[in-house]
């Protein structure tokens, strides 16, 4: 003989572990934001390296330059996007990401739009092809890493 | 031509000249610099380590010269010995038959290799290296690319705990040779100068301006590498353009 309670607890439980389940396996597996931050701040380092590099060249490439100006570029729209509430230090991830990127975030997007300027200034001082307005351009870029770093990103270890 | 005398002594109980004065000098040198730059990198100094750096580096070459032309005891020649004239030494220590050494013994010469080998492969190493951003960097940094640049990193940090590792070795042995066998080491390391309980073969000792000479062509080689090796891998600095003056150095925004 069934018992109806039973099945009403069975009925109830079941829609409930369907959307446990997934749940529990997305708290188990990190947002893909991480890497794609990551990774994104990783390309931006090769970039200015790749760059600078260049400066202490004897004969600078001009198209180098330029090409490492363009992943710049695409890369620094992407940095606000990559900043979901809840990707903090809070998250148990490995992150340098500090709290206050969240507390004030009119901060954080100046500071993400200041970048996004400068790699467009640089982009466009390296279309010209003249290193002397190519270098203070990518040193405005560095500056606006560095500004960005000081208030937002962990101090390094 | 005048003959050298070769076999000059002195007598026991009278003080001998041992270590000169560059070698002292250097000796300490590398103690002080070892823990600046440990300090330096650990507190983000990066402006104070890449002088440090490059202080060391003209150290290093600089004793690696003196251990070409320089005194007696200074002489790779005259300390670096075999496998078997180690056993011998350690074999002559047991049964206290064993004349004195004066300079390194021949076990302690392994000391003086591996501790210069290891600050030349990390100063070597750390020309190369670069931070997180890879933007603060070593000043030969750009000649290599990114992926290999975070390996040297990597292994810049390695080798500064085996470098430590042997130097806690070096002083172990100090202190062994001070308590268990009551030999002083360190203040001849100091003084210069010892005094043997016999009589023994006076060393050598090479003029200052021999030392000077050394010292220029050091200074000169650490300058060159710091500017990145020109004119071959990049201009001399005052043949860059002016331009490069309004950039900030990398270092000063990360």
């Amino acid at each position: 003989m069934r018992n109806p309670a039973k099945l009403t607890i069975a009925a109830l439980l079941l829609p409930a572990a369907a959307l446990a389940v997934p749940a529990l396996v997305q708290a188990a597996k990190p947002s893909p934001v991480f890497k794609l931050r990551h990774d994104n701040f990783e390309a931006m380092g090769r970039a200015m390296k790749g760059t600078f590099d260049e400066f202490k060249k004897p004969t600078p490439s001009v198209a180098v330059i330029q090409a490492n100006a363009k992943v710049l570029a695409g890369a620094a729209i992407k940095v606000k996007g990559y900043f979901p509430k809840g990707t903090g230090p809070e998250s148990g991830q490995k992150t340098e990401a500090l709290p206050a990127i969240w507390e004030r975030p009119a901060d954080f997007t100046a500071a993400a739009d200041r970048l996004v300027n400068a790699t467009k200034a640089f982009q466009l001082a390296a279309a010209t092809g003249d290193l002397t307005k190519i270098q203070p351009a990518a040193g405005a870029v560095g500056g606006s890493c560095k500004n960005c770093h000081d208030s937002f990103r962990k101090p390094k270890s | 031509m005048t003959a050298r005398p070769v076999t000059a002594t002195t007598l026991a109980g009278t003080p001998v000249r041992l270590w000169d004065l560059p070698v002292r000098l250097v000796h300490w040198c590398f103690v002080v610099g070892i823990g600046l730059l440990w300090w330096s990198a650990e507190n983000h100094r990066m402006d104070l380590h890449f002088k440090v750096g490059l202080v060391m580096l003209g150290l290093v070459v600089f004793r690696l010269l003196w251990g070409l032309v320089g005194s007696s005891t200074a002489r790779f020649t005259s300390f670096v010995k075999g496998p078997a004239a180690i056993r011998a030494y350690l074999a002559g220590q047991k049964t206290g038959t064993a004349e004195h050494v004066v300079g390194h013994n021949p076990l302690g010469a392994l000391s003086v290799l591996a501790l210069l080998g290891l600050l030349a492969l990390q100063i070597g190493l750390g020309l190369f290296a670069q931070d997180t951003d890879a933007v603060n960097s070593g000043p030969l940094n750009f000649l290599v690319g990114y992926d290999l640049a975070k390996e040297i990193s990597e292994i810049h940090e390695v080798v500064f705990n085996v470098i430590l590792a042997v130097v806690a070795l070096h002083v172990a042995a100090i202190l062994y040779y001070r308590f268990i066998k009551h030999d002083n080491l360190v203040s001849p390391m100091i003084s210069g100068s010892r005094v043997f309980e016999s009589e023994v073969a006076t060393p050598r000792i090479a003029p200052l301006w021999l030392a000077l000479v050394c010292a220029v062509l050091a200074a000169a080689l650490a300058v060159w590498v710091s500017w990145g090796l020109p004119p071959f891998a990049t201009p001399f600095p005052w043949d860059r353009p002016a331009a490069a003056a309004a950039v900030p150095d990398a270092s000063s925004y990360m």
